[in-house]
């Protein structure tokens, strides 16, 4: 069933946006770059420019964070969430279509390096995969339904 | 299972892989169509609050379902409850989108609405299985009509972009081919004694029987073009009357193009608990519910309040709130006891006095990422051309399914169809487009399989359950992991603040979870407060 749900999954892939790495399937994810991946996953609360948003509750605003001279807050945010933010350093396999999406330890450390140095940020130095690595990530665990 | 010669072991294996991978797809499709867990729901009738103290108080926060039948029930027991809701509404996620309205999401982006009048979208909770017993009693108390929801519509499609030539396939013949070729394979290895070691020769003879009337085989056990597979997938040419009424049979996909298309794992769409025949929807959208309670409560409820901070003492509780629409100072509300149902991701940016492990618990749940879309046509083409009259198609497009509108069937004029139900890593995806972006590539996506679509498309709307100011989300999304570790935490009443909505129910993204835990927290909040004879 995996095999024909990567099969699946990489057919709608290559639809009609062949110019953009839209829409993500687990095939097609470990190739997004840290810019890649903000565009596309991070986007969605932080909005475009890491501006943040606000209403019953808020999104915090990544221009100009403070929290971010700590290259381990940040990584370890994406790693592991926070106040609802979804973890993204699930053993990879764990990312099924319902689940949670695996981003690589180096993905992690690209999109760490990004935030860091864009929207006012300008954080040195850059992050390594092996620095991510040595960090703790959410355990191993299998999806139920959700 | 073991015993047996090599050639009809082989036999047996293949036969449980193939059931091995049906149940995985079925699992995968209850996953992907219900988010919920099979559970009874726990509703055992009307809850008894007798006694309630003299003048003792609740404030409830936020008015969804919840909050709403927490506010209700207390109400009716003789407790004074206050309700503080963020929108302008009651509701929550119960929530419907109609022609007229105007909803604005996180990063400030306005969508209008264009809908004709009387269409509509439910962004949010859209069927309730018949099971969901405290949804369905509220539902009746308040007098709101039902009509029937088509989980399961044998004339809907489930589409595999890369099999039949993206043609998307009729549900029924993929279910009559499926289940006509297990049957076809079981009853050979029945025949080739393959079964011999764990099926008695009585039963052999019973299980070919069956075989034959399930899988509509022919009297040589095959599934083969006739009569009876035309009865179950449907006629080349439907029998009718006169002389032009003689029928043609179809003739059923091979069993290697079926199971390389992937198709079959739609199949199980309908048998989960929660999709099980009958399902409801309110007449008019799912948004009655909430809008029936909020008249029923009236001024107890409190609209545009954003709660900043909730602090409880030995005595009671004050949430501190702002006016969600216009600038003012910070205002109070305080009573004995505490309801609050606020979602998970924005009650951890509210200072509270909890514990610690509450805190912890309130932290851990993040929210599953949803988006739904709904889309205007100049005409009901799904019914018009291709005979589908409600129920749902299942795709493996980026938008998942398409659901069609299980009323107004036949009606002249225009229609909405829900174009998109996407979760996972691709809501995320649609989430990081502004709304028009997400609509048109709705519409693209929708079109392989609808081709109708961009001849007959209006307007539309979509809703990124990640960017609703009131959700942040769009259902907490608990682990196994995370419910063992958090779950009593979350559920236990803390001095005089308990919380309640369906992230602390074990049936998460389903209103019968609000319900059922607003019920669970009220009794146990009364019982307390009986005990400690509050204000007596």
């Amino acid at each position: 069933m995996r095999r024909l749900l990567l099969l699946l999954s990489i057919a709608a892939a290559a639809g009609a946006y062949a110019d953009s790495p839209l829409f993500t399937s687990r095939a097609t994810l470990p190739s997004l770059s840290g810019e890649q991946i903000y565009e596309h996953i991070c986007q969605g609360c932080h909005m475009a420019g890491g501006q943040g948003a606000v209403g019953a509750g808020h999104y915090p605003k990544l221009a100009a964070d403070k929290n971010f001279i700590s290259w381990q807050f940040v990584a370890t945010t994406v790693l592991n969430g926070r106040n609802g933010m979804p973890p993204f350093g699930y053993p990879s396999g764990q990312d099924m279509q319902s689940g949670p999406a695996h981003l690589s330890d180096a993905q992690i450390a690209d999109v760490v390096n990004y935030v860091r140095s864009h929207f006012g940020n300008t954080y040195k130095p850059q992050v390594t995969a092996k620095q991510i690595a040595a960090l703790p990530h959410p355990a191993a665990e299998l999806i139920g339904p959700q | 299972m073991d015993n047996g010669d090599a050639s009809s072991a082989l036999t047996r294996r293949q036969l449980l892989h193939m059931i091995g991978a049906t149940a995985g797809a079925g699992a995968m499709y209850q996953a992907m169509s219900s988010l919920g867990f099979a559970a009874e729901s726990p509703y055992k009738g009307p809850i008894d609050l007798q006694g309630a103290p003299r003048n003792a108080s609740v404030l409830i926060l936020g008015a969804g379902m919840a909050g709403l039948t927490a506010a209700y029930e207390l109400r009716n027991a003789g407790y004074k409850v206050q309700v503080l809701e963020y929108n302008a509404r009651p509701g929550g996620r119960n929530w419907t989108l109609r022609g007229g309205d105007r909803y604005t999401e996180l990063g400030g982006l306005t969508q209008q609405c264009e809908f004709d009048k009387d269409l509509y979208i439910n962004p949010g909770p859209w069927r309730i299985p018949y099971h969901h017993h405290g949804m369905m009693h509220y539902i009746k108390l308040l007098g709101i009509p039902l009509e029937p929801f088509f989980q399961v519509n044998y004339n809907a499609y489930i589409h595999s972009s890369g099999a039949f030539g993206g043609k998307p396939q009729r549900y029924r013949e993929v279910k009559a081919d499926y289940q006509g070729h297990v049957a076809e394979l079981l009853a050979k290895a029945t025949r080739q004694k393959a079964l011999d070691a764990t099926v008695s020769a009585e039963d052999q003879q019973i299980l070919l029987e069956s075989l034959r009337q399930w899988g509509a085989l022919d009297k040589n056990y095959r599934y083969a073009a006739g009569e009876q597979v035309s009865d179950r997938r449907g006629f080349e040419k439907k029998p009718g009357g006169g002389l032009s009424g003689e029928p043609v049979h179809s003739s059923p996909v091979a069993l290697h193009d079926l199971l390389d298309s992937g198709v079959w794992a739609g199949i199980a769409s309908g048998d989960a608990f929660d999709m099980q025949t009958a399902l409801f929807q309110p007449a008019g959208g799912m948004g009655r519910i909430g809008e029936a309670f909020g008249r029923e409560l009236g001024p107890l409820i409190r609209y545009n309040a954003k709660v900043t901070d909730i602090h409880q003492d030995d005595r009671g509780v004050t949430a501190t709130y702002i006016d969600s629409q216009k600038a003012g100072a910070p205002q109070t509300a305080r009573a004995d006891w505490c309801l609050c149902t606020i979602p998970l991701p924005i009650l951890a940016q509210i200072p509270m006095n909890v514990s610690q492990s509450m805190g912890a618990a309130i932290s851990a749940v993040p929210s599953a990422p949803a988006i739904k879309a709904g889309l205007q046509f100049k005409r009901r083409f799904w019914e018009e051309d291709e005979q589908i009259y409600g129920g749902i198609t299942y795709t493996d497009l980026p938008i998942m399914s398409i659901g069609y509108p299980n009323s107004g069937f036949q009606s002249r004029g225009k229609g909405v169809l829900l174009g998109a139900y996407i979760w996972g890593l691709k809501a995320m995806e649609f989430t990081a487009m502004p709304p028009q972006e997400r609509v048109q590539r709705v519409v693209d996506y929708g079109s392989q399989i609808h081709p109708q679509y961009h001849q007959e498309f209006e307007n539309g709307v979509a809703v990124a359950w990640h960017r609703v100011p009131f959700a942040l989300g769009c259902f907490g999304s608990w682990t196994t992991e995370t419910r063992a570790k958090h779950y009593e935490d979350l559920c236990q009443i803390e001095g005089r603040i308990a919380l309640a909505g369906e992230h602390a129910s074990h049936l998460g993204g389903w209103q019968e979870g609000a319900v059922t835990s607003a019920l669970d927290a009220i009794g146990r909040m009364h019982r307390r407060a009986v005990a400690q004879g509050e204000k007596a």
